[in-house]
């Protein structure tokens, strides 16, 4: 009888702590672990236009036959900027060797994802622009 | 050596015993120089532009720097070698198995220290160091994203928490860990003032390495050295497998094993059985540390 009285007045306290952790952990975890989502401009200028891969703040604008296209220079395995090479007209990460063609699909290595495509509009006065979240 | 009549009980009296105060001058000047180092240093706006304000333009800023990266490099080497000697002499059997605990997690912190410090150099491997930590804790599943953001946050405040681990959580939890251990140590001046002159005169005469603009073309990137391996696995292994649960469990057999060693209340059966296990978890570490160092040694020299 004592010893049942006992086992709940530790699981009492225990719980209480359990209880009292939480309820301070949350707010704690909430307030450090927020972060504002903004969003940011990158804009490409006609003379910044002209190569195959035209990199800006983490982006590559592509220009091709068919248009311009924008990828984030994100590699989407761990997140290190990827490089272009422009004599065998690929994306190779620096940090783990995958590699990506110029459309941005996945060749090899560890991402086995593509490079996210990000959107383009095209100015009245010949600016590109693309907007990148950060 | 001298040697007492306990199995592995070893009193260490040649290298052993003098590494051990030869980094505790190491600690102090690291702590010195970083206190220098904290008045100019901003972990927000152009970090790089910072760091090499510091080395180029401020007076002295290449001795602190130079300083405070050779005196931290060293004390968590020598402290890496420190516990390694312990490990292999299995010193770890005269310690209250707390105190080990207390002891392997604090050299763990040392590397952490030394991970942030990597990341405020703020040039390119720093800035790549961050995201692939970044992504790696993030990666954990349920946990990950909440874990990953106690300790870095992207955009612009990257190098914010990593500051505020390396200047002040850090130094101030490793010393509160080690106080009682360290205090053995310090009768022997000598020794610490040879330590200090002789890293006060390599900071002087030994150039820093350069550091890469975070937008210049590297065609390959390396993280801190003790990472090398890791960045080798993560090729070919996932990130959460290779970056979380490989170390963790290299890690919690070294914690594990005193426990193990020092199990009573069993039955002649169930200690020699214990005595077996632990006798193969030593090897098993043992083995792991050996393959992990070649892997490192591969990937500093022909690259991860």
């Amino acid at each position: 009888m004592f010893e049942r009285r006992q086992f709940i007045k530790k699981g009492a306290l225990w719980g209480g702590y359990a209880l009292g952790a939480v309820a301070l952990g949350f707010p704690v975890f909430s307030f450090v672990g927020f972060r504002k989502i903004s969003e940011k401009k990158i804009t490409f200028p006609p003379d910044a236009q002209h190569a195959v891969a035209n990199y800006k703040d983490g982006v590559f604008l592509m220009s091709s036959k068919d248009g311009f296209s924008a990828l984030s220079a994100k590699c989407p395995h761990l997140g290190c900027t990827v490089n272009f090479d422009a004599v065998s007209k690929k994306f190779k990460c620096p940090c783990h060797g995958s590699t990506f063609e110029t459309s941005g699909k996945w060749i090899s290595g560890p991402a086995r994802q593509n490079l996210q495509e990000l959107p383009v509009k095209k100015n009245p006065n010949g600016d590109i622009e693309t907007v990148i979240k950060i | 050596m001298l040697f007492t009549n306990k199995p592995g009980n070893r009193i260490s009296a040649g290298i052993s015993s003098y590494l051990p105060r030869l980094g505790l001058s190491a600690l102090f000047l690291c702590l010195l120089s970083g206190i220098v180092l904290i008045f100019y240093y901003r972990p927000m706006g152009n970090v790089f532009q910072n760091v090499e304000e510091i080395t180029t333009l401020v007076p002295y800023g290449w001795f602190f720097r130079q300083l405070h990266f050779a005196s931290g490099q060293l004390f968590v080497i020598l402290m890496l070698i420190h516990a390694v000697d312990h490990f292999h002499q299995k010193r770890y059997r005269l310690y209250p198995v707390g105190q080990w605990q207390r002891l392997i997690f604090s050299l763990c912190l040392c590397f952490y220290t030394l991970f942030t410090g990597f990341i405020l150099k703020g040039d390119k491997e720093g800035l790549f160091a961050a995201r692939i930590f970044m992504n790696i804790t993030g990666g954990i599943p349920l946990v990950g994203k909440r874990l990953s953001s106690l300790f870095i946050l992207p955009g612009e405040d990257l190098f914010f928490l990593p500051y505020l681990y390396h200047c002040f959580f850090l130094p101030i939890l490793i010393l509160y860990l080690i106080r009682t251990h360290i205090r053995k140590w310090f009768p022997k001046h000598g020794i610490l003032y040879t330590g200090a002159a002789g890293l006060c005169l390599y900071a002087l005469f030994v150039k820093p390495f350069m550091d890469i603009p975070p937008d210049a073309f590297a065609a390959s990137v390396k993280g801190p050295w003790f990472f090398l391996g890791i960045q080798t696995l993560l090729k070919t292994f996932p990130a959460t497998l290779a970056g979380i649960v490989l170390p963790t469990f290299f890690l919690g057999c070294v914690l594990v094993l005193p426990s193990l060693e020092k199990a009573g209340g069993k039955s002649g059966a169930e200690k020699a059985g214990l005595r077996i296990i632990s006798r193969y978890l030593h090897w098993l570490i043992v083995l792991v540390f050996f393959m992990y160092a070649l892997l490192t040694l591969k990937a500093a020299f022909w690259g991860p």
